[in-house]
C-alpha cells in the first residue's frame, strides 16, 4: 500500500487512525494471506492473530495484520 | 444492517435522528464523548453531529494515537535516528508530529534516515534487507495497533533478526478514560466506545464505567449510521434510567475480544508504571513496555535517549481539546497559525485529531450527509 492510499490529510493515516479494513483471503502463503478489497487491490496480511484462515474468509485488517476473522454470517463467535 | 450502503442510508439516518430527538428530555443537555479519533473523523466527515438535536453535544476524546504523543517522545525518536547507521521507521502521521527539535520530516532534512511504513512488518523487512544497519520501529497507537507490533517482535525472534528494535509508545485506552472520568472539568453522560480497540480488548473492560460511574457505554462501528445508532442506544439507556455496556458493532466486536491478539500482547509487553500523555499528563499503568523476555528488542535499552520532558508551545491548547474541555475552534491559533499544513499541536496533524477533522470538514452542515455521502 502506498503513502497516498494509507495516509492523506482528508482520508487519514489508516494505521494511526484506529482504522481497519475488511479484506477477503484469495490465497494463503504459510502464516500470511494474500487478501483483496472490493476494488481488487491486493495486500499481504499476517494471520497469526486470528488462527487458521481459508480462501474466501473475510478478515478485519489493521497495519498489515488481521485482527479479527469475520464469520460469513456477519456475527462473530461469542 | 450488514452492508456499507445500509450504513449510509439517508432514510434510515433521518428515522434514527427523529427517534433520538424523541428520546431527549426537553431542557436537559447531554454530553456524549466519542473516545476514538476514528469516530471524531466520521462525525465531522459525514456531518453526524448535524443530525442530532441541539441538546446532544458530542465531546471528542483522547483516542487519536498521534495526538497523545508528547513532544519529548518525538525528540527521543530523533535522537535515535541521528545515531550512525540507524534507520528509524514510523507510521505516516508520526512524520509530522512536532517535537521540541522539529518533526521527523525536519530531521530527515537534516540528514536522518526516517522512513514511513504501513505496517511494523515492513520495518522488519527493512531490517532483513539492511543487516548492517540498526532498524528501529517507532510504535504508537492503542490496542488496535499494539498486537501488530507484538506479532512483528515475535516474528523477529523466530527469524533471529538481531538488528531490529522497537521504541514502544503504545498506550492503553482504559486508563485514559479513567483520567477523564476523574477530571473535575468535565461532566459526561455517556461514552461511544472505540470499535477497533474493542475488537482486541472486547467490551468487558468498560464495565466499570457503567458499574462505578453510572454512565452508559456503547461500542460502535465507524459508518455514519453506526455512530447514529450508538447515540440512539445511549439515549434509550438514559431514557430508561439504565447504564450498561452495549455492543453496537457486533458484526466485528466480540464481548471478550480477540484472545490470540491479547495473548501476543501479554507475551511481549507489560504495563509501564507511568507514561506521559500529551494534555493528560502522567497516567499510571497507561502504556506498554517490553517484558523481560523481549527486552533485547527494546530500543530504549539499545540506545541512549534524552528522555527529557518538553513543554508544549504556549499557544497550544491540545490538552484541553484532548480532554474534551475545549472545542477545536475555541483554540486561539486554530486555522490561523495552526493548520494541517503547519500544525502547532498534535490534534492538527492526524485527520483523526479533533482539530484536523474539524478543519477539514467542520464547515459542512446537515446537507453533507444528504448530498455528499448518501
Ligand atoms: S488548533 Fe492546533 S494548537 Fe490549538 S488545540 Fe488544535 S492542534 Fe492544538
Amino acid at each position: 500500500m502506498s503513502f497516498g492510499e494509507s495516509c492523506s490529510a482528508t482520508e487519514g493515516c489508516i494505521t494511526c487512525g484506529d482504522t481497519a479494513i475488511v479484506l477477503t483471503v484469495v490465497s494463503i502463503d504459510d502464516a500470511d494471506a494474500c487478501c483483496q478489497d472490493a476494488t481488487g487491490r491486493t495486500e499481504r496480511v499476517a494471520t497469526e492473530l486470528v488462527g487458521p484462515v481459508e480462501i474466501g474468509d473475510r478478515l478485519l485488517v489493521h497495519a498489515g495484520v488481521a485482527i479479527e476473522l469475520l464469520p460469513h454470517d456477519g456475527v462473530p463467535e461469542a | 444492517m450488514r452492508f456499507v450502503d445500509e450504513y449510509r442510508d439517508p432514510d434510515l439516518a433521518r428515522a434514527l435522528s427523529a427517534q433520538i430527538a424523541a428520546l431527549t428530555e426537553p431542557g436537559r443537555h447531554y454530553k456524549v464523548m466519542e473516545v476514538c479519533g476514528g469516530h471524531t473523523h466520521a462525525i465531522y466527515r459525514y456531518g453526524v453531529h448535524d443530525l442530532l438535536p441541539d441538546n446532544i453535544e458530542l465531546v471528542h476524546g483522547p483516542g487519536c494515537p498521534v495526538c497523545v504523543i508528547p513532544m519529548g517522545r518525538v525528540d527521543d525518536g530523533i535522537a535515535i535516528a541521528e545515531q550512525p547507521g540507524v534507520i528509524l521507521t514510523c507510521f505516516g502521521d508520526m512524520m509530522r508530529v512536532p517535537g521540541g527539535r522539529g518533526s521527523f520530516l525536519e530531521a530527515n532534512a537534516r540528514g536522518a534516515d526516517i522512513r514511513m511504513v504501513y505496517s511494523p512488518l515492513d520495518a522488519l523487512r527493512i531490517a532483513r534487507e539492511n543487516p548492517d544497519r540498526q532498524v528501529v520501529f517507532s510504535a504508537i497507537g492503542f490496542e488496535t495497533t499494539a498486537p501488530s507490533t507484538a506479532l512483528t517482535v515475535l516474528r523477529a525472534e523466530q527469524e533471529g533478526v538481531e538488528n531490529f528494535s522497537v521504541m514502544c509508545s503504545h498506550v492503553t485506552i482504559i486508563p485514559a478514560i479513567k483520567a477523564i472520568l476523574d477530571s473535575p472539568d468535565l461532566r459526561l453522560d455517556a461514552f461511544i466506545g472505540p470499535g477497533h480497540v474493542s475488537t482486541v480488548i472486547g467490551c468487558r473492560p468498560y464495565e466499570f464505567i457503567a458499574r462505578e460511574h453510572g454512565k452508559p457505554v456503547v461500542c460502535a462501528g465507524f459508518e455514519p449510521l453506526d455512530v447514529l445508532q450508538s447515540v440512539h442506544m445511549i439515549m434509550r439507556q438514559l431514557a430508561e434510567s439504565r447504564c450498561e455496556v452495549e455492543n453496537q458493532y457486533g458484526r466485528v466486536v466480540r464481548w471478550d475480544g480477540n484472545p490470540l491478539a491479547l495473548k501476543a500482547l501479554s507475551q511481549v509487553f507489560e504495563l509501564r508504571p507511568f507514561f506521559e500523555w500529551r494534555g493528560l499528563g502522567s497516567i499510571p499503568q497507561s502504556a506498554l513496555r517490553f517484558t523481560a523476555g523481549y527486552a533485547r528488542f527494546d530500543a530504549e535499552q539499545r540506545f541512549e535517549l534524552p528522555g527529557v520532558q518538553v513543554a508544549d508551545p504556549k499557544a497550544c491548547q491540545c490538552g484541553e481539546v484532548l480532554k474534551g474541555v475545549l472545542k477545536p475552534w475555541e483554540c486561539k491559533v486554530f486555522g490561523t497559525a495552526c493548520t494541517p499544513e503547519t500544525p502547532i499541536g498534535t490534534c492538527m496533524v492526524s485527520s483523526e485529531g479533533a482539530c484536523a477533522a474539524y478543519y477539514n470538514y467542520g464547515q459542512y452542515s446537515r446537507q453533507r450527509l444528504d448530498l455528499q455521502v448518501l
